[in-house]
């Protein structure tokens, strides 16, 4: 009966509505768009594609033969044609074979003139009379409009999230019965609503379904991630009532709009809020690449409604994008400087934005700059006064010999021993478990002298009387030299690495000469690392986002002894980090050059200056370790000669102002000082990924079958590019980068984002769209039950700016939206699905709404807005921790934070909680634009039985103890919060029976009564007789689980 | 539950949505109606002309999460012990990315097992002395050898098995039997998930028991050790089962009288969803109170099964869930990942899934029930033959391996006894007969009686199966 289709009417099928839908579905699959699996060389969809066999009789007769060798699809395909389907296209051909442009691929129309039905003064909006001749065609007419009360909870709903309180339900009431004019009652009720910052919390959710927002990464350990001030800018951006172009433009793109304000910026986490993983062993540029995607992903169901992820492998099967259509938007998302994983919580993903949590934190850090400042000034001014002293300076006879600052030295001359392992040095794996040492080998052909023993740390005095011979270590690249004891260096440090080295063997891929760093994944702190024979020297919290690195502009000569020496001067530059080849400072480039927060933060594994090796890291196989000395100083270029050839320290200005200036040396202690209070008073601050462009756009490929490692050349190389065969131009003036992008999305005829965007708005009040297909306007998504009507709301929005609040008033004034949801049985019978929207919208409210209506209605709900997540009840102890070892635990939150609106509940992804998932939440994983909505016993159990409800139950039935006396008032109160109505006298006459049978029940059983009421970390008010109050626990837990309250009808 | 005299019939008569889809069997059989009678096989998108009658009605799935090193448990491999401590030829390690946990080390010498190997029962299969108990079941069993996947870390890898993909967001397999067969019980669910308590190691994320894009009824329900077995099944304190009783009849006349109101089917569904809730509080604690089992059981599944939570009282619960027509049963066992000092980690992990997972495979063959369940063991990789970490003379480590490893399925329809393919001699490469992930899970939906290229659903304008766009039955496991 459904299937009362144009055809069945003997109407000429049209393609779009009738033809389309089966070619795609049954043909493209092999006789499509797909160029790489195009059979027969034959094209479905496309008149040239089959004009041929159109005109020979071929297409018919292979689609109608009995022949199972000649017909069409083959027998062996998966799909086919009924004998319905066969006729439409028998009769598409007879009429002339036309082909039509997808219609979501057509442009938005300028103007779109509504019906001009006759007006029999149904209709409320322009919108109504779309609907009423749709109907009117069909001869139907439309449902008598619902009970004031019941749109009143229904728009407070589909507004707010909440329902309507006693007293906005009393007001209404009061200013219809007052004979004031209705439609102002309802547009005032409707103007309260959308001024209500509910209403921002309502909307958001849906916008972070679709953004795939949650509070942790998603994969492995699943820890929390800081992303919840993107979350409150979405809240926020709905109260602004932020025209939608720019709300997406800002998320797109706001950090390349011209000066961008903090909210522009930290709106450009919409592409930072994927999942990430934090696996050991994970491949970095396998992981970015699969972020890469999520976001091209998200941004074509969220914005374009299309599906671009098939096309990561393969040309779209239905719609006309090619593979590279997907590479070519990959790269306007690519382009900053992110490594593809996170390692653990402390260390936020760079780029990344600084949110302050409170005010202290943004003037603190502002004091600490300036205070910075001071201290460079006074550090310079005092170097400068130290050289006007160097002049009176006569150098004591150990100054020259007895460098200053020295942490430790190591000429492993003397044979390793256990009494070594505390305090100087021994041989460990992962930076920390001691192991075997490494093999001992001579030293020789070398002019660079040698660290004699009684200098060094770890040679025993006694052993010292007699010339021990020179030794090194062979590296193992397993085994590293650890060097227990030594405080760890960070930016504000000046710090000195001094080591006589022998390459035995070059190795291309970078490895790790020595280092001081944390991390089991990524790493964190300073390395000196090896690549191709260059020497690399880098400090960074993040890499490579968030650090500051320089790399030897030539290799160093392998395979003889050489010095290579690293020295830092705590300024938080690259220039601040020297590298030196047999003490001549070599000539370097700039890696990186910004970090922020502390590079060295604890973590997992390491943090021990350890040569040669780290965990999970490539180390020093085939080298030779001689001479090691560590400085707590920048050394000047006159030491390290000093020590690379043994010539005494010529007593220079530099290094007066550096060994042995004490004025000088205060002041550098004190701009160390000053450095590190600045560095602290960064590390206060929250920070969140987002977006930042970097200088040059990433050099982007088609990836065979979308795989990371695959083989790219001249051929597979693209540049940025929007899709070939959909929406307008690229804006010739616009920039090729996401800001282009944006304008590209947000240009007046597009066919796509302004629809898209309004269908999703319209499901939020009806429960589907006009596109029942929120995910997929493709070929392969639904044809909307209304196209005019979709097409008008689309362009009267983009008239009017992009105004969602108006386009919410629009609709929620309009008499569709008004009209009661029962409809009669032959309505329901003849449009189970409610397509023609010949009666008003039902269905069961989202997990958020259930909850929040419980805590609104009970008193309980907490309405703070805004800030970190909270945990509320939890069933079944730590659900966190019991299958994942790896996570954070669950801690419940106490007090308020136990109430506050479900928006506000933490999210995490691979453990969600268990009661919102209950009622069709989603994981978050991936992007979601539409939830399912079951109906289950899980759910029963869930209103039944957790202690959320419970105690809501019981704080909203102490409240009509206290209100009302008498138990009749007391339900109807009750049911009146829940359901938005009164009772009717049956509904009264079975609750006040319930009441009595529970109040015997608990007369005979006060303790019972008392175990009850006490569910939940709130208490029972003392003023109340247990058996009463559990008694009307019970009875307004019934109500809650009524279809009444947890459905909007 | 008959079999229907038409193996066509199949997937039609025994849909009864009654529990997880109770909904669906109230709003489907409604909405069936409402559509002039159309069957709600055109909903689920599952076959109803397939070939092949069911072999399988049930599955209990053992999965060894961590990834078990085959080379000491199943694929024995002499030439590993002959080699130790020699680099592993470049020839075999070919091309193979490893992941960035080895990559980095300098070598990569030959790690040969610390345990010995014989040959068991008639087959003559391969075992290594850390599963004594499995000698027993080994002509029950059919062991492939030559499994393999692409992903090389945990959660891409275990996501994939569970759900055919290894980006979240596709329903997992028992979704998809759940979605596809529907219910044989109405007072269970027909998916239920198991994992053994306090094990740490690899996580499990909710998404392997998820529905993905499916209706989120079609997802697994947790059943946990202690007092609730299911979150939310008991009632508050101070309210007891009478009481409950009287509260639901209270609600159920309340919603009838909507029903009568607003005629929506919707709420007829839900009256009954309740009474299915109400069953549960009563069946699921029956079920998993195991203390109606004689001595004999415990001596089957070793003294482990009387304490909650482990592998062994998991296995037995699997068996009594299974008796009571629960369609997938999911179990995890985690702790297999070892990465270093493999020698003693492996011996716990063996210890504590041995026995249990012989008992089950016998308890289920001598009530009958193994012919039509199909039980399944099997992690989400193998490991390495070269060490991860230091080679000594009493430990070594293996890394993850997605190029060959070791599964083994019972009962169901596949051959007893048999072992499916072969890896070569240093159990790095497959010789031959690989199975991919994807003919692994089409064997299964085989088994069931599904085509798996036939059971899909449409989402995003693309009909999504299990198999995506690949799998082929291994036919040569079929009995």
């Amino acid at each position: 009966m459904v299937l009362v289709s144009s055809f069945a009417r003997a109407e000429e099928p049209g393609f779009n509505r009738d033809v389309r839908p089966i070619l795609s579905d049954k043909c493209y699959f092999c006789h499509g768009p797909d160029d790489g699996l195009r059979e027969a060389d034959l094209r479905l969809d496309t008149a040239e594609g089959s004009e041929d066999v159109i005109e020979s009789g071929e297409l018919l007769r292979r689609i109608f033969s009995d022949d199972p060798d000649e017909r069409m699809p083959p027998v062996d395909a998966k799909l086919a044609l009924t004998d319905e389907e066969k006729e439409k296209i028998k009769a598409w051909v007879a009429g002339g074979a036309k082909y039509e442009k997808h219609w979501a691929f057509e442009a938005l129309p300028d103007e779109v003139t509504p019906p001009n039905s006759s007006d029999d003064g149904w209709s409320k909006e322009t919108l109504d009379h779309f609907v009423q001749d749709a109907n009117k065609k069909r001869g139907r007419q439309q449902s008598p409009e619902a009970s004031p009360l019941r749109w009143l909870r229904r728009v407070t709903f589909d507004l707010t999230g909440l329902p309507p309180t006693l007293d906005e339900i009393g007001d209404f009431t009061e200013a219809l019965d007052n004979g004031k004019d209705k439609e102002s009652a309802y547009r005032s009720v409707v103007n309260r609503l959308l001024d209500s910052p509910a209403y921002g919390e309502h909307m958001a959710v849906g916008w972070l379904d679709a953004a795939r927002y949650a509070d942790s990464y998603g994969y492995q350990s699943d820890r929390l991630n800081t992303q919840w001030p993107y979350r409150d800018w979405v809240v926020k951006a709905f109260n602004d009532n932020l025209p939608y172009d720019e709300f997406l433009t800002w998320q797109l793109a706001g950090d390349l709009l011209e000066s961008p304000t903090f909210d522009q910026r930290l709106a450009t986490a919409f592409n930072r809020i994927h999942r990430l993983n934090n696996e050991g062993g994970a491949v970095f540029e396998e992981w970015r690449i699969e972020n890469v995607a999520d976001r091209v992903q998200t941004f074509g169901t969220v914005i374009l409604g299309l599906t671009l992820e098939c096309c990561k492998c393969h040309d779209h099967k239905y719609d006309p994008i090619p593979t590279r259509d997907f590479y070519s938007m990959s790269a306007f998302f690519n382009s900053i400087d992110e490594n593809g994983v996170y390692d653990d919580s402390h260390k936020v993903p760079a780029p990344s934005l600084f949110v302050p949590v409170d005010d202290d934190q943004s003037a603190k850090l502002k004091q600490t700059r300036q205070s910075l400042a001071d201290a460079e000034t006074a550090f310079e001014k005092s170097v400068a006064e130290a050289k006007k002293r160097f002049g009176d300076w006569e150098p004591g006879e150990d100054q020259l010999e007895q460098l200053p600052d020295h942490i430790r030295s190591l000429s492993f001359d003397v044979p390793y021993r256990n009494t070594l392992k505390e305090k100087v040095y021994y041989f460990g794996t992962g930076d920390s478990y001691p192991t075997q040492a490494l093999a001992a080998v001579e030293a020789k052909d070398t002019s660079i002298p040698r660290l004699k023993p009684e200098h060094s740390d770890d040679g025993a005095a006694e052993e010292t009387d007699q010339a021990s011979p020179r030794l090194a270590l062979q590296l193992d690249g397993e085994r590293g030299i650890v060097m227990p004891g030594i405080e760890p260096f960070d930016r504000w440090t000046p710090f000195s690495i001094v080591l006589t080295l022998k390459e035995l063997k070059r190795n291309k891929a970078p490895s790790v000469i020595a280092q001081a760093s944390y991390g089991q994944l990524t790493f964190n702190g300073w390395d000196l690392m090896a690549v191709d024979g260059h020497v690399e020297f880098r400090m960074y919290r993040v890499w490579p986002g968030n650090a500051i690195a320089v790399r030897t502009v030539r290799p160093v000569p392998g395979n003889q002894w050489i010095q290579i020496s690293g020295t830092y001067d705590g300024s938080s530059t690259a220039a601040g980090l020297k590298i030196y080849l047999d003490g001549a400072e070599l000539e370097t480039e700039v890696i990186r050059d910004r970090i922020q927060k502390r590079a060295n933060i604890g973590g997992f594994h390491g943090g021990k200056l350890t040569i040669g090796q780290r965990f999970r890291d490539r180390g020093l196989a085939d080298w030779a370790i001689d001479d090691v000395r560590v400085f707590q100083r920048a050394l000047t270029e006159t030491e390290l000669h000093h020590f690379a050839t043994g010539e005494p320290v010529e007593p220079n200005p530099d290094f007066f102002v550096s060994a042995v200036d004490k004025d000088a040396r205060v002041a550098l202690e004190n701009l160390t000082s000053a450095r590190e209070a600045m560095v602290m008073a960064e590390e206060a601050f929250l920070a969140i990924p987002v977006m930042e462009e970097s200088p040059e756009p990433r050099e982007t490929h088609v990836l065979t079958r979308g795989e990371y490692d695959a083989a790219t050349n001249d051929e597979t190389r693209v540049v940025r590019k929007t899709l070939t065969n959909i929406g307008p131009d690229f804006p010739a003036d616009a920039p090729v980068d996401r800001l282009g992008l944006a304008r590209w999305a947000t240009l007046p005829d597009h066919p796509l984002t302004s629809r898209v965007f309004v269908n999703r708005m319209w499901s939020n009040f009806f429960g589907h769209g006009l596109v029942r297909t929120p995910e997929n306007f493709g070929l392969q998504g639904e044809l909307p039950t209304h196209p005019q009507l979709l097409d008008w709301l689309a362009r009267d929005f983009l008239n009017h700016d992009w105004d969602i609040k108006r386009l919410c008033r629009q609709i929620v004034l309009s008499a569709t939206y008004r009209q009661d949801s029962k409809g009669s049985d032959e309505l329901k019978s003849a449009d189970p699905e409610n397509k023609w929207l010949a009666r008003g919208p039902c269905y069961r409210l989202s997990s958020e709404q259930i909850r929040d209506l419980a805590l609104a209605t009970s008193g309980l709900l907490n309405d703070r807005r805004g800030g970190p997540p909270v945990s509320p009840y939890q069933a079944g102890g730590d659900l966190w921790r019991e299958s994942n070892s790896m996570s954070p635990e669950y801690k419940q939150s106490v007090g308020q934070d136990l109430y506050r609106r479900s928006l506000y509940s933490v999210w995490k992804r691979t453990a969600p909680l268990p009661n919102m998932l209950a009622f069709d939440a989603e994981s978050r994983e991936v992007c979601i634009v539409k939830r399912s909505r079951t109906n289950t016993p899980l759910q029963a159990l869930v209103l039944m039985n957790d202690v959320q409800f419970i105690e809501a139950a019981r704080a909203l039935a102490e409240q009509a103890l206290l209100s009302e006396k008498s138990t009749s008032k007391r339900i109807d109160m009750m049911f009146r919060r829940l359901t938005g109505r009164n009772p009717d006298k049956s509904e009264r006459d079975m609750l006040t029976e319930l009441f009595e049978s529970e109040f015997a029940h608990y007369k005979t059983d006060k303790s019972a009564a008392e175990q009850l009421i006490n569910s939940g970390d709130s208490k029972p008010n003392e003023s109340l007789a247990a058996i009463e109050t559990a008694s009307m626990t019970i009875v307004c837990q019934a109500i809650m689980n009524l279809d009444a309250t947890i459905w909007k009808r | 539950m008959k079999r229907p005299a038409n193996p066509g019939d199949h997937l039609q008569t025994n849909r009864r949505h009654f529990f997880q889809n109770g909904g669906a069997a109230l709003g489907a059989a409604a909405l069936g109606s409402l559509l002039g009678g159309r069957s709600s096989a055109e909903n689920t998108g599952a076959s109803t002309d397939h070939p092949f009658a069911p072999k399988a009605k049930r599955v209990i799935y053992l999965f060894q999460s961590g990834g078990p090193a085959q080379q000491d448990l199943f694929d024995y491999k002499p030439k590993l012990n002959e080699m130790n401590g020699e680099e592993l030829p470049a020839s075999v390690r070919g091309e193979q990315r490893l992941t960035g946990m080895s990559s980095f080390q300098s070598s990569l010498p030959i790690a040969g097992s610390h345990f010995k190997f014989a040959r068991h029962g008639e087959s003559g299969a391969w075992l290594s002395e850390l599963l004594p108990h499995h000698q027993k079941i080994v002509d029950d069993v059919c062991f492939i050898k030559s499994m393999h996947t692409e992903a090389i870390n945990h959660d891409p890898a275990i996501t994939m098995f569970q759900t055919g993909s290894q980006i979240a967001g596709r329903p997992s397999l028992g979704a998809w039997l759940t979605y596809g067969l529907g219910s044989e019980t109405e007072d269970l669910p027909a998916f239920i998930v198991l994992a053994s308590a306090g094990k740490g190691g690899q996580p499990l994320y909710a998404r392997l028991w998820g529905s993905g894009f499916l209706d989120s009824r079609y997802q697994g329900v947790r059943f946990r050790s202690g007092e609730e077995p299911v979150l939310y099944l008991t009632n508050p304190g101070g309210v007891c089962s009478s009481r409950r009783r009287s509260q639901l009849d209270a609600i159920a006349a309340l919603n009838r009288h909507q029903f009568e109101k607003e005629m929506d089917p919707e709420i007829q569904s839900r009256i009954a969803q309740y009474e299915m809730a109400f069953r549960m509080q009563t069946s699921v604690p029956e079920v998993t109170d195991l203390s109606d089992e004689p001595e004999s059981t415990f001596r089957l599944y070793g003294e482990d099964a009387k304490k909650p939570g482990t592998f062994a009282a998991n296995c037995l619960l699997a068996r009594r869930l299974t008796e009571r027509g629960v369609r997938f049963v999911q179990l995890y066992h985690q702790g297999w990942d070892q990465h270093g000092n493999l020698p003693a980690a492996i011996r716990v992990q063996a210890k504590e899934t041995d026995q249990a997972s012989a008992a089950l495979v016998q308890d289920l063959k001598q009530r009958g029930l193994l012919d039509d369940t199909l039980v399944i063991w099997g992690g989400e990789f193998g490991r390495t033959s070269y060490t991860q970490g230091l080679l000594t003379p009493s430990s070594y480590g293996r890394d993850h391996h997605p190029r060959c490893f070791t599964t083994w399925m019972a009962g169901g329809g596949v051959k007893p006894g048999y072992t499916h393919g072969e890896t070569d001699e240093f159990s790095y490469n497959i010789a031959s007969g690989g199975v991919h992930v994807h003919d692994f899970n089409a064997t299964i939906l085989h088994l069931m009686g599904i085509d798996h290229e036939k059971l899909t659903h449409k989402y995003q304008g693309r009909r999504f199966r299990l198999t995506d766009v690949h799998g082929e039955v291994v036919e040569s496991i079929l009995a």
